[in-house]
């Protein structure tokens, strides 16, 4: 198992990527990965095991909910917190991102000081 | 020549750039509403540290002023002696032109420069007659006591120069440290003025107060030796009415 040190960022959009990565920049100890689909997000979190992720539900390849569900298979993942980072029209999708084991939601636009709270609660 | 074939692809392919731009937009959309959260939080933390910051400004200034207080409380004659001080200290400065009039840890140090008084016996503070030597030793100590109470006060910043060196003399013959001419912080050179003029003209045990343009002569006259020369010129036209406004408004 790795150190766990790491927060993994996971949209398709570019923009909100750089935007949490620049807003938690220093903050924390912890490393900052990035993911734009779910595919490469189940990698890093298997490679990485952060024990924190932020996790887009809308993405190309594979959404946020799949990608929650088999992070949460992963033994390294069992107890990191998943944040789902969800659009306000995205009701039905919360409730299957809580089954799959997503932890908090975030609603988009998101609050730049609850990330940081979320992040230095670590 | 085109083609009913060429036609429907450049139909095909402009409904797919509709779609794409209709995506971008609203993608655009969503961004400015996180850019708007983004500020909206800036603000917030923003005003909430601005009210943090005076609250916390607020608080330093009353503590040193209760401290500044508990100091005179001791001593019914120099009455309010440091807020005097302090506030002819700042005209001076203004005068003079110092940025530092600004910053509240000049006044502090004003408002506190005799702290180290706490520590001189009552007999020797209040004695009627002359000092002997070894009495005056202990009340020359009165400034090294005082930067020692206020030493780990890191919110009085320069406010511990101004307890320490308020009685050195621009000729080098004041104490502890016996400084000379620039070696004595600006901020002690201009309280010295407004100390000396705030002793002046107020009613002591041993004498009546001085008039304002007596004590402006004997202040003249101590220029170069006891004072500042700058410091000196810069009281000369600090106008009477400033000075008598600040004694009838402090009391």
């Amino acid at each position: 198992m790795s150190a766990r040190r790491a927060v993994l960022i996971v949209d398709d959009d570019p923009f909100i990527r750089k935007l949490i990565m620049t807003t938690l920049e220093g903050v924390s100890e912890f490393e900052l990965h990035e993911a734009s689909d779910g595919v490469e997000a189940v990698q890093t979190a298997r490679r990485e095991s952060p024990p924190l992720v932020f996790l887009d539900i809308d993405m190309p390849r594979m959404d946020g909910i799949e990608a929650c569900r088999q992070m949460r298979s992963d033994p390294g993942m069992s107890d990191a917190k998943i944040v789902m980072l969800t659009a306000t029209a995205e009701d039905s999708a919360r409730t299957r991102a809580a089954e799959a084991g997503a932890d908090y939601f975030l609603t988009k636009p998101f609050s730049p000081l609850e990330l940081l709270r979320l992040v230095s609660e670590l | 020549m085109r083609t009913v074939d060429d036609e429907q692809q450049l139909r095909s392919r402009i409904a797919e750039l509709e779609g794409e731009l209709a995506t971008r937009v609203e993608e655009a959309g969503e961004q400015e509403l996180q850019l708007e959260r983004y500020a909206a939080d800036l603000r917030e933390t923003f005003m909430q540290e601005r009210r943090r910051s005076e609250e916390l400004r607020s608080s330093y200034m009353l503590t040193v002023r209760a401290l500044a207080s508990a100091v005179e409380a001791r001593d019914a004659y120099t009455g309010r002696h440091a807020e005097r001080v302090a506030a002819y200290g700042l005209a001076l400065g203004k005068v003079y032109g110092l940025r530092f009039t600004d910053d509240p840890e000049i006044e502090f140090g004003f408002l506190l420069h005799d702290v180290g008084k706490v520590a001189v016996p009552d007999a020797i503070l209040f004695k009627p007659g002359p000092l002997t030597d070894a009495e005056r030793l202990v009340m020359q100590q009165h400034p090294v006591t005082g930067s020692e109470i206020v030493r780990e006060i890191d919110f009085l910043g320069a406010a511990r120069e101004v307890i320490r060196s308020h009685h050195e003399r621009w000729d080098g013959t004041g104490y502890p440290d016996a400084l000379g001419g620039e070696e004595v912080p600006v901020s002690a050179r201009v309280f010295a003025v407004a100390d000396t003029l705030d002793a002046l003209t107020t009613l002591r045990p041993y004498r009546r107060a001085s008039s304002l343009a007596h004590a402006r002569a004997v202040i003249e006259e101590a220029s170069g030796t006891h004072f500042d020369p700058e410091v000196v010129a810069a009281f000369r036209s600090l106008p009477d009415a400033t000075i008598e406004q600040i004694k009838l408004r402090v009391g």
